[in-house]
């Protein structure tokens, strides 16, 4: 029963993060409608961010969320406004060409200044542990997966109840009449490509803590990010949590109940979103 | 007149000691976009440098990128081969990159120095292949050096070991030996694969708990070393002994305190306590400006060292009059002592290093120490320790 | 038409040319380039009726692994084969699951299909798992120019498939369907039917590619076989030479690994930065891929 409830908690704990991704994701994929290839490579730059600011003056990663999400946003904005704005009306296959040289180009700039080394940083509460009545939550995940809540409950409160947020949500749930309600989507599109971008670091950041920095360590997480989305339906934000805690859920599941169960970690994932995807939509005929 | 005459003499001395210097132009066929094939790669152009600069013999490199796969990599030992017309290659870090090179190999026989390719299935690829130079141990002798350790670790008391491998061809390749093996010792085993890179232990590191492991010994990259030292304190599991096995260790890890009291194994520390390798260092500090980690570094240096000395000693260019000098050759290095037998099965007729290069090493402090074997050991190794 | 019969009568005698030293060099890359070509020519098969596969790096793999697993009980020619119907089977099964997926849910969909197999066959008790798996060379190695004219042979039967189809009823009912599958079944177009058999096609190619790779490599394992890198440039390919024609995957076939490998040559590390750079300002300044270029001059129509 304990090892149960132990598993349940690293699943919830473990999907903090895959929203965290997944959601600036969507943000990108159901508001400005762009397949973002270069989402892990934004990852990237934040997990970079917090590594040099920490090897540099000794700041904990956690300081520097709030810097890594600005230059993010900027660096999202820019993208927005050089290249993909330009491609809005293309086919769908054209920018996904586009982000993905984007992400071939960034990932190998970082390799070309940072080199492939995998780099650490080092605080005091990478190990530490909380225990609570024979259950166990880690710092780091549980840190991150408060942030996650809090974040995305700042996007939730912002895409509800803000005139701006109801712009974004309006053009998520149909591209085409808000701008006959007269909202200006290009605006939104520019506001939710930063979002996107500055979410995208704030995850980047996490990640230097509990994992590495290095030029390739956003793509993993990524591939995930767009199995979620993809399974929470696009365009809708909201699924994103509940995606994310089910397929964490079953990771866990099967990594702690399965012999040897680690190796069918990937294959329980992506079988879990293939059942889902192809059930719902026999369902729904 | 008189002067004319001497200047004249002085130009035909000169130009006689540069023919009767021998240059060799060597292939360099490495994934250099990786950490371990850039290492690997500024060691043999340091070694390069020193043979040029004794002056007897001179090499001149050609570099080409492997791109650590094998459809890059055939094609550009091919350009290689052809175009650049070499006799001799180094490169063969990745395995399967170097099984892939098998067949152009033995196509236009060139003299093969390999530096990696640990792998025995190399060992079978290459085994009618008589000039295979392979300079970096078989798998099975990195199972004969941990198992060593192992030993070692039973008379201090350790009995469950639990074992973390990634699932790729580097974590599973000596699984089923390993296990086998530490049973014979005595040890209880449980295996678990995972994911490199997934950084997501917790769920197996919980599934462990109940087998409460002395020693967990993990097998996987340099990106799982933090993810598994910091999961482990997470989930309270409080093994004796954490013991890793990736080919590189995370820059920065030293620094940060979870790697207090990780063990590990390599073939080398820029630590160790040998002429060979202090020159090594130093030189390598002035050349790049940096000190390395990692231990393809001073293995491409051995390995264009000991080209250089079958150089001089062939002095011509044939491939086959420097193999046979190769094999004959005998030096100290940063790793020790330096010759080549035919390999424990019998496969390949020229093998450098075996298991004795491997040593145990434990971070404490916020450095690397090396504490078994013994005779290598700076310090004693700390067990249990503290995680 | 014209242009596709050129460049693959350019293949066929290329062996034959004086290309002094860099022969064999030029021989080994043409050889993977028409591989990749192969494939992207197969996924773009399965693109004209508006299904964006990731898929196409499993069935590559899927044919590369069941060539190599009978090639030496049957020999090169039906092994090959082999791989492709296996290939082919598998996208039957994944094309009946997915009938009713579009965009992006059909792209992560096949995606998962492809983790989820690239697992299958790392467990799988006779494919030599992680540690990876010898081959044979095409024919026993008996012809040293064998694995090479197999390609260009694959080449040509990805090509002349890619010009009949287009040529052909089917090209209309695929364009039809691609246009909007409710519209297409009202003019009568089986729909089912058309998905069907373009995924089957698609897949047999890209099986039958990945037969002829594992032949040359003579080496594989589950990463290189099934990587997704693999899935991604068969559909990078198609856009960066020209969507749902036979010129635009071959030629941007061809010409993204020249340019990919005499940037590795030049540049050395880094080059990637430039392949990069290369395909963003392509879609910034040629939308219609490269044959575009070719349109606009009135040269070449397939």
């Amino acid at each position: 029963m304990e090892l149960l409830l132990q598993t349940i908690i690293n699943g919830i704990l473990a999907a903090g993060i895959y929203a965290l991704v997944a959601s600036g994701l969507a943000l990108a994929v159901g508001v400005v409608g762009i397949v973002n290839f270069a989402h892990g490579e934004f990852t990237m730059i934040g997990a970079f961010i917090a590594y040099l600011l920490f090897v540099s003056t000794g700041l904990d990663p956690f300081l520097s969320l709030g810097l890594a999400a600005l230059v993010l946003f900027m660096v999202g904005a820019i993208t927005y406004l050089g290249l993909i704005r330009p491609v809005l009306a293309a086919p769908e296959l054209n920018q996904m060409l586009l982000t993905f040289g984007l992400s071939v180009a960034l990932q190998n700039i970082a390799l070309l200044v940072f080199g492939a080394d995998t780099r650490v940083v080092s605080t005091s509460y990478q190990g530490a542990t909380l225990a609570l009545g024979g259950l166990s939550f880690g710092v780091p995940p549980l840190l991150a997966f408060a942030l996650s809540v809090v974040i995305l409950g700042a996007l939730y409160g912002f895409l509800d109840r803000t005139r701006l947020g109801l712009a974004v949500r309006a053009v998520a749930q149909n591209r085409l009449a808000p701008g006959l309600l007269g909202i200006e989507t290009q605006r939104v599109y520019l506001l939710a490509f930063g979002l996107s971008a500055a979410l995208a670091g704030v995850a980047g950041v996490m990640l230097s803590v509990m994992l590495y920095a290095s030029p390739t360590v956003g793509f993993a997480y990524t591939l995930k990010a767009f199995a979620i989305i993809v399974m929470a339906g696009l365009g809708n934000l909201r699924g994103v949590v509940p995606a994310a805690i089910t397929l964490a859920m079953a990771e866990a599941l099967v990594s702690t109940y399965v012999p040897g169960g680690g190796g069918w970690v990937e294959a329980v994932f992506f079988l879990v979103i293939f059942v889902t995807l192809t059930w719902r939509s026999w369902r729904a005929a | 007149m008189k002067k004319v005459w001497m200047v004249l003499l002085a130009v035909l001395g000169l130009a006689g000691l540069a023919l009767a210097q021998t240059t060799v132009r060597v292939g360099v066929l490495l994934p250099i976009s990786t950490v371990a094939g850039k290492a690997a790669l500024n060691g043999v152009q340091l070694g390069v440098d020193q043979v040029n600069a004794g002056g007897k013999v001179k090499i001149e490199l050609v570099v080409v990128d492997d791109g650590n796969a094998p459809a890059t990599a055939v094609p550009a030992l091919t350009k290689l081969m052809t175009v650049d017309r070499v006799d001799i290659v180094i490169g063969g870090l990745a395995s399967g990159v170097t099984f892939a090179l098998s067949g152009p190999v033995k196509q236009y026989q060139p003299l093969f120095l390999c530096i990696g390719a640990a792998s025995s299935v190399v060992e079978q690829a290459f085994s009618d292949y008589g000039r295979f130079f392979h300079y970096h141990p078989w798998d099975y002798h990195n199972v004969a050096a941990a198992l060593e350790f192992f030993k070692y670790l039973y008379d201090q008391g350790a009995r469950r070991v639990a074992i973390l491998y990634e699932d790729g061809p580097f974590g599973s390749a000596g699984i089923q030996t390993y296990r086998q093996q530490l049973e014979r010792q005595g040890y209880t085993v449980q295996a678990e694969p995972f994911k490199s890179g997934s950084g997501n232990f917790t769920a197996i590191l919980t599934r462990f708990k109940g087998f409460r492991p002395d020693i967990l010994y993990w097998i996987g990259y340099d990106v799982d070393a933090l993810p598994i030292a910091a999961q482990t304190r997470q989930v309270g599991l409080e093994p004796k002994l954490i013991y890793g096995a990736p080919p590189a260790w995370p820059t920065g890890f030293e620094k940060n305190n979870l790697s207090n009291d990780v063990a590990g194994m390599t073939a080398w520390l820029p630590s160790v306590a040998n002429n060979e390798s202090r020159r090594f260092v130093n030189l390598y500090r002035r050349k790049f400006g940096e000190v390395t980690d990692e231990y393809m570094a001073p293995m491409g240096y051995v390995i264009a060292l000991s080209l250089g000395k079958a150089l001089e000693a062939a002095g011509s260019t044939d491939k086959d009059r420097i193999a046979a000098e190769l094999a004959k050759v005998q030096m100290e290095t940063p790793f020790g002592p330096l010759s080549f037998k035919p390999s424990d099965t019998g496969r390949t007729r020229f093998q450098g290093f075996n298991q004795n290069i491997w040593l145990q090493f434990q971070y404490l402090e916020g450095s690397r120490r090396p504490v078994f074997p013994a005779s290598r050991a700076a310090r004693p190794l700390r067990f249990p320790g503290n995680y | 038409m014209i242009l596709v019969g050129l460049l693959l009568l350019v293949a066929l005698v290329l062996p034959g040319l004086p290309l002094g030293e860099w022969r064999a060099f030029l021989l080994d890359t043409a050889q993977f380039a028409f591989l990749i070509s192969a494939l992207a020519l197969a996924w773009d098969l399965l693109a004209r009726t508006g299904q964006l596969s990731l898929a196409h790096g499993a069935f590559f793999g899927l044919g590369a692994y069941a060539a190599a697993l009978t090639a030496p009980a049957l020999g090169t020619l039906p092994a090959l084969l082999v791989g492709g119907v296996v290939a082919g089977a598998s996208s039957l099964f994944l094309g009946l699951a997915t009938l009713r997926l579009h965009g992006m849910y059909f792209a992560i969909a096949t995606l998962a299909f492809s983790e989820v197999m690239r697992t299958l066959v790392l467990k799988a008790p006779f494919t030599g798992g992680a540690i990876g798996l010898p081959v044979q060379p095409a024919f026993g190695g008996a012809f040293p120019l064998g694995g090479y004219y197999l390609a260009v042979g694959v080449l040509a039967l990805a090509a002349g498939t890619s010009l009949l189809v287009s040529r052909s009823r089917l090209h209309y009912a695929m364009a039809a369907t691609r246009q909007g599958e409710a519209v297409a079944r009202v003019l009568g177009v089986p729909v089912v039917r058309v998905k069907l058999l373009a995924f089957m096609i698609s897949a047999f190619l890209a099986g039958l590619a990945g037969g002829v790779y594992a032949m040359k490599t003579l080496f594989l394992s589950p990463y290189d076989a099934f990587g997704l890198g693999r899935a991604v440039e068969a559909l990078v390919i198609p856009i960066f030479g020209g969507l749902y024609t036979t010129t635009g995957p071959l030629l941007g076939g061809l010409i993204i690994v020249s340019l990919e490998t005499w940037l590795r040559l030049r540049i050395g590390e880094g080059y990637l930065v430039v392949y990069g750079v290369i395909l963003v300002l392509t879609i910034l300044f040629l939308p219609k891929g490269l044959v575009s270029l070719f349109r606009r001059k009135g040269v070449g129509h397939a």
